[in-house]
């Protein structure tokens, strides 16, 4: 059974709900797999953690809570530093580079890749597209989705008038991650 | 960054074939050639003397900058139309992009001038632009309603505003367009607070 445990973090207002329902969305709806969310905030609206998990199976999930990810998706230094600890032995982690500085909590075998995503949405024009860059990555350097899925699960969550942008940010993203996967 | 898209061909109404495309620099001889060749009346509501070989050098050092990000319509390299967005880097109004379309007097009423306009709102909102406007004389019945189909709404008068080639004094308006709504939601979207939560 193929399946994958992913937690997204990072803090309120970078879209990490969003990054992770797009996962999801993409892996269930457009990939025909199994998939599940768990969504957690903090009281405030801006500034606080937030996390979410998502695992993704080709088997139905008898449990959606993610203790020891496969992947982190990580958007912030307090995300790093609260869930590096619990990632799987010789699991994935993929960084925002220059809001996260990595340090020996990893476990032993750990990947790392970071990506300047939040400098990337901005050169793009909008800063709040940094969730997609980051879907994008995540798809370009793990390969378990098409770039097919996440474009269609992209169009179809973000709002109308804003496709092209979102479209641009994920295909930045993706290429950035296939190029960084390949020389890692 | 570019912005996506360009060059792409539009079919006119009547089946014409149009390239539309970013002005590179080395077409600036042929958009000063389009802009000297438009008659008196059209020039006359334009804020510039675009005969000048002077207005040519600022415009394409302003396409050079950014601050102007100009789309021209060419037929077998003649420019036809021109649709310009211009922006400024600093200040108050950093948030504003102004758009203007000179539409040649052979190719109206044919959906020149609304594909223009179309492909230099979605440039302005890609690029953050929060606000566009327009300004329009009064009786430039046709450009005011390319910009409402795109959502522009009147929002000044400026009374007497402009003298026509008869003297005639005519209102001008401004017509502005608020696209900082459309990434409202977007907004909304991101904001990582618990549905039906305190936030």
């Amino acid at each position: 059974m193929a399946k994958t445990e992913i937690r997204v973090g990072g803090l309120g207002g970078q879209g990490v709900i969003l990054n992770a329902s797009i996962i999801g969305k993409a892996a269930s709806i457009y990939e025909g797999k199994h998939a599940t969310l768990i969504q957690a905030f903090g009281p405030e609206a801006r500034g606080s953690a937030c996390s979410a998990q998502v695992t993704i199976s080709t088997e139905d999930i008898a449990y959606p809570y993610v203790k020891h990810p496969d992947v982190l998706v990580l958007m912030s230094q307090d995300a790093y530093n609260q869930f590096a600890p619990s990632l799987k032995p010789g699991g994935l982690v993929l960084f925002e580079e220059e809001l996260v500085t990595l340090d020996g909590r990893l476990p032993e075998g750990a990947r790392a890749i970071g990506i300047p995503a939040t400098r990337f949405a901005e050169e793009l024009g909008r800063r709040l597209v940094l969730n997609i860059v980051m879907v994008g990555f995540f798809a370009g350097v793990t390969g378990l989705l098409s770039f097919e899925s996440v474009q269609k699960a992209v169009k179809d969550s973000v709002p109308k008038g804003t496709e092209d942008l979102n479209m641009r940010a994920l295909e930045k993203g993706f290429e950035y991650g296939r190029e960084a996967a390949a020389t890692k | 960054m570019a912005p996506q898209g360009y060059p792409h061909t539009l079919a006119l109404r009547d089946g014409t074939k149009i390239q539309i495309a970013i002005l590179k620099q080395e077409e600036g001889k042929a958009l000063h050639a389009f802009y000297r060749a438009l008659p008196e009346e059209d020039r006359m509501v334009l804020k510039e003397d675009v005969r000048l070989a002077a207005w040519s050098e600022r415009f394409l050092a302003k396409v050079a900058e950014g601050s102007i990000i100009c789309l021209v319509a060419t037929v077998e390299g003649e420019v036809v139309a021109e649709g310009s967005l211009y922006r400024t880097f600093h200040g108050w109004t950093r948030h504003v992009g102004e758009v203007r379309l000179t539409v040649g007097p052979a190719w109206r009423r044919k959906g020149l001038g609304r594909a223009l306009a179309t492909g230099l709102v979605k440039i302005a909102t890609d690029l953050g632009i929060e606000k566009i406007i327009a300004r329009v004389v009064e009786n430039q019945v046709a450009a005011f309603h390319i910009f409402q189909r795109l959502g522009f709404m009147k929002e000044a008068v400026l009374h007497r505003h402009v003298t026509d080639l008869s003297g005639t004094k005519r209102d001008l308006l401004i017509l502005a367009n608020d696209v900082s709504q459309i990434w409202s939601t977007m907004e909304a979207m991101v904001m990582d607070f618990e549905p039906g939560g305190g936030a």
